[in-house]
């Protein structure tokens, strides 16, 4: 059955490069020039120069996410290590009776150690065993807690990478959010996040990049605001360093 | 020196005291205007609408009406606006792309040729009235006329601006379309009329007589005793 | 088909009926004045907003400039990521491919974020028919899709529907009255949505942007289903215009930074994702196989056509409709097709070779200008608007009786002499209709003018008619020209000699 789906799939792959063939090929006609075998020179690629030296010190990168990331719905809290993370963390499980909570699997995590802070609680650890459906855990949890791998100070936004051990869903299903995100992450220009993907490359790209500003909303009905739509309606960004 | 009226149709036919208020205005300057009496239309009907071997028709006779001036001064940012389309209108015509641009050069709105090119915001206009401004979309959005007006205004003795809410919003003139989607046009002007109101102003001041003819004729419609002014009219009232 | 009597088949008509909709109106202007002046804060926030828009225009220009280069790069980059790339020329082949690939997973049920290719291509229809339920899950588009309407809003599709509408529609699906409350509502929407994400088969999603040096594809939502069916289900396509592509992330800040300031005033939306390939092997969620579907559909159309080749530019962030005064009137459905408002007015059209087949929707349009002006790529659609309406008469489809019209105004026109006889007639002739000043009769031509205004009526002297008394008038003051004045004028007509300053207008 896989294999005569798989041989499904290059039949239409082969067809489908010959249709690209003549599908650019017919730009090209249109466009009236052969097709560019080379990169064409792309001088205005990315942000104006005037941008690019724009840049605010530490204290403000976080005065201003903070600020911004409150205006969104979001909370914002400064701790001084990961212990004081995980107790705030412990604290909100207490405050809002959080029963189950799923984790990635990321080494800070690991050290961070949530579950003796929390030994009555059910803590999974995104993608531990192969046949737990992760999916179905990260649904049914209260909190899920991550650690960004960037932060950008003028929009407001986490950013998040998936990998084994680093589940797209821990960031979405669970109904509050806490995203971890030491100091040193945090950029000030959304430009600075995004330029590492350009030099990493595509075969070294995650298939998960997700920015991440503030709680799920939706202004649909009438306009009038409604937070916690289908992503997490609680979330917090904890500043960690 | 040669500077040129360009009358447009509308205050030809129906606001003749507006292009006398401009050739009366700039006289007093030593600014002659002169007429070149061949001018008939810049074209918009026709272009807007599609038909621009018609256009080029009307375009052409305006184009040899100023051939000579070095300046070509109408009072409004929408006939000029369409000036500013002929090079576009003949583009396919060498010869005629040539002259078309030459024209396109010289070519202004009244406060724009009273500002930038003469440097004169204070006329020594008294208007102490309430007034309100709705810059026309022509003007304002194509030919970039945005200071301009105002400062004329903030030099005029008496004079209270009060700011139009939405005032960039278009009156719903555009030409053929007040005719063809008639309905929508009257919505338009119906909600123009209405932020107009708001301000309790007893002038209405524009610079294109187009969206003046039609705010007016609301505003008539509704019994509103709102006075509706070109700014050369203003100015000029404000000096006699 | 249908007893078309009664339905509406203009934009003039159905604009007819969206005007007398005092609840659609009331609505429509209350969205479009928050988006708007939420656009305008944040632009004048960030600052420089025009500088940004120049960016943005070039990174797009070059890019359609150079379609073939990027197109071709981001589907090879695409396949190597380890998608399933596809080429629609048509809907009809678009349509095909989509049901093509849910018939073989066998899937009984597809979740699908907001992506305006899939109502162009009446997608969800198609799969109904071949029976895959195909859920909305963009709360806007959910509740329309309950309703059996189309969007009426690139952004916000159900602006046209109120609470009550809402909670009815709602109630029905819950199978109990939901109480007309935002949070009740949402909070039904969010659970009965969430079951539907976990058993789907299939993930649908547009594509806001494609990325062509990694094959990736950007996504930008604030509500978490773009997310949510990019994740969850097992199999993912994603259906994307061919012109949706820049070159790189760097790129793409620029795009971010455009997009949700022109679209409702925010810095960023909620959620910007970037989808490289389907999950990796040691992943555990994403789709195991992902398609990407590239359409046509007459875009293609538009290149090499100097004068619309710019519509390619388009970002899809709704700010012309948010600008225009017409779409604020009349709302989305009376323009009669997938795309609304000025995009829509000029992208309907477009889209369509054939002129005999444009409706008037070209002419429901004023030409102020104000999308253009809100564009954050600055595409002319004013100009487009009006290069439409030449292609449709100069093809032979335009209107018989102004065209008699025309040709009429430019004869009588054409001439100082013509035009002074056409004026003294009606000097004369509004003596029958004419009363204090003013023209009130709605017959002929002046039935439209005259239900909302009274038409002034000509003054005994036109201009001309005055001409020689004030020349001679102004003659007789003797003022004269002060040099300065004179020096200054001297100056402008230097500079234009020397090939300067010609460009004192704002327009580009």
């Amino acid at each position: 059955m896989a294999d005569t789906h798989k041989e499904w799939l290059k039949e239409l792959e082969t067809a489908s490069k010959a249709k690209q063939k003549s599908f650019i090929d017919s730009i090209s006609s249109k466009l009236g020039r052969p097709r560019p075998m080379e990169k064409p020179a792309h001088p205005f690629r990315g942000a104006p120069d005037f941008w690019r030296s724009f840049e605010w010190s530490e204290e403000e990168r976080i005065e201003r996410f903070s600020a911004n990331f409150k205006a969104a719905g979001g909370h914002v809290a400064r701790l001084a290590s990961y212990d004081d993370a995980k107790q705030f963390i412990v604290d909100k499980a207490a405050e809002m009776s959080a029963q189950y909570i799923i984790r990635q699997g990321q080494p800070e995590l690991e050290a961070m150690n949530l579950e003796a802070a929390m030994p009555d609680a059910h803590i999974s650890v995104w993608n531990t065993n192969q046949e737990e459906n992760w999916r179905a855990r990260a649904a049914e949890a209260d909190f899920g807690v991550v650690v960004a791998d960037y932060a950008v100070a003028y929009t407001g936004s986490i950013t998040v990478l998936s990998a084994a051990n680093k589940g797209r869903s821990v960031s979405l299903l669970p109904t509050v959010l806490f995203a971890i995100i030491p100091l040193k992450r945090l950029k000030t220009r959304l430009g600075e996040a995004l330029i590492n993907f350009d030099q990493a490359g595509r075969e070294n790209l995650p298939a998960g990049i997700h920015f991440i500003s503030g709680p799920s909303r939706s202004a649909d009905i009438e306009n009038d605001l409604t937070i916690g739509v289908h992503g997490p309606g609680v979330v917090y960004a904890l500043f960690v360093g | 020196m040669k500077v040129s009226l360009f009358i447009t149709c509308l205050s030809d036919a129906i606001y003749p005291r507006v292009g006398e208020a401009m050739v009366r205005l700039l006289a007093r300057y030593g600014v002659q205007l002169e007429f070149p009496t061949v001018q008939t239309c810049c074209g918009q009907p026709a272009f807007n609408s599609g038909y621009w071997d018609d256009a080029r028709k009307t375009a052409t006779t305006l184009i040899e009406a100023f051939e000579d001036s070095d300046f070509v001064i109408a009072p409004s940012g929408s006939c000029i606006g369409m000036i500013h389309h002929y090079p576009k209108l003949f583009e396919k015509d060498a010869v005629m792309l040539e002259r078309a641009n030459r024209l396109q050069a010289k070519s202004y709105e009244f406060t724009q040729f009273l500002v930038k090119v003469l440097g004169i915001t204070d006329v020594g206009a008294t208007f102490p009235h309430k007034v309100t401004y709705h810059p026309s979309c022509h003007g304002s959005r194509l030919l970039g006329v945005k200071e301009e007006p105002i400062a004329l205004m903030n030099k005029v003795k008496g004079l209270e601006l009060v700011p139009l809410p939405f005032a960039e919003d278009c009156c719903g003139f555009g030409g053929t379309f007040a005719v063809k989607m008639a309905d929508i046009s009257g919505a338009m002007v119906t909600e123009k009329v209405d932020h107009v109101l708001e301000t309790e102003a007893e002038v209405l001041v524009g610079l294109d007589m187009a969206c003046m003819m039609n705010i007016a004729g609301n505003l008539r419609y509704r019994d509103k005793p709102v006075r509706v002014m070109h700014l050369a009219e203003l100015l000029y009232e404000g000096v006699k | 088909m249908s007893t078309a009597s009664t339905k509406p088949s203009t934009v003039k008509e159905r604009a007819g009926l969206a005007l007398n909709d005092e609840f659609l109106r009331k609505a429509v202007k209350f969205t479009t004045e928050r988006l708007r002046s939420g656009k305008k804060t944040a632009s004048e926030e960030h600052g420089n907003w025009d500088d940004w828009r120049e960016r943005g225009r070039q990174i797009r220009l070059h890019t359609i400039a150079h379609l073939d280069y990027y197109l071709n790069l981001f589907a090879d980059n695409a396949r190597a990521n380890g998608v399933n790339v596809h080429f629609a020329e048509t809907d009809v082949e678009a349509v095909k491919i989509a049901l093509a690939i849910a018939e073989r997973k066998q899937a009984k049920s597809i979740v699908k974020s907001k992506s305006m290719v899939t109502e162009e291509l009446h997608l969800n229809h198609a799969l109904e028919k071949i029976g895959v339920e195909a859920i909305e899950t963009d709360l806007g588009e959910y509740i329309i899709q309950l309703a059996g309407e189309t969007p009426s809003h690139i952004i916000i599709p159900a602006i046209h529907k109120n609470r009550y509408q809402i909670a009815d529609l709602l109630s029905a699906e819950a199978g109990e009255t939901l109480a007309p409350d935002t949070q009740i509502l949402a909070g039904f929407v969010r659970k009965k949505l969430r079951e539907k994400f976990l058993e789907a088969d299939i993930g649908m999603t547009g594509c806001n942007f494609a990325i062509a040096e990694t094959g990736s594809m950007v996504l930008f939502e604030n509500e978490g289903n773009a997310r949510m069916v990019s994740t969850v289900p097992k199999t993912q396509i994603t259906l994307m215009g061919m012109e949706r592509i820049i070159p790189s992330f760097e790129d793409l800040e620029v795009m971010a930074t455009l997009l949700p300031r022109s679209a409702t005033g925010q810095k960023l939306t909620v959620y910007m994702s970037g989808i490289t390939g389907p999950r990796r092997t040691e992943d555990a969620d994403g789709p195991d196989e992902m398609h990407i579907i590239i359409v046509d559909n007459g875009r293609s159309n538009q290149l090499g056509d100097p004068e619309f080749q710019e519509l390619l530019n388009c970002i899809r962030c709704g700010a012309c409709l948010n600008a225009c005064p017409v779409y604020r009137h009349i709302g989305g459905h009376a323009y009669g097709g997938t795309y609304s408002g000025p995009i829509g007015a000029v992208l309907t059209p477009a889209l369509k070779k054939d002129e005999s087949q444009w409706d008037d929707i070209a002419n429901a349009s004023s030409l102020c200008g104000a999308c253009y002006e809100a564009c954050p790529v600055k595409i002319p659609l004013h100009d487009m608007l009006v290069y439409l309406r030449r292609r449709k008469v100069e093809s032979g489809n335009g209107n018989l009786a102004e065209k008699v019209g025309m040709k009429g105004f430019s004869t009588l026109l054409g001439g100082s002499k013509r035009m002074r006889g056409v004026i003294r007639l009606g000097q004369l002739g509004q003596k029958l209709v004419e009363r204090d000043g003013g023209i009130r009769i709605k017959l002929g031509p002046l039935k439209g003018w005259n239900t909302y205004r009274v038409t002034p009526s000509l003054p005994k002297q036109s201009f001309r008619d005055r001409w020689s008394t004030i020349q001679r008038e102004t003659q007789a003051e003797g003022a004269v020209l002060d040099p300065a004045l004179k020096a200054r004028m001297e100056a402008v007509v230097a500079e234009r000699k020397q090939g300067g300053g010609s460009k004192h207008g704002g327009h580009a």
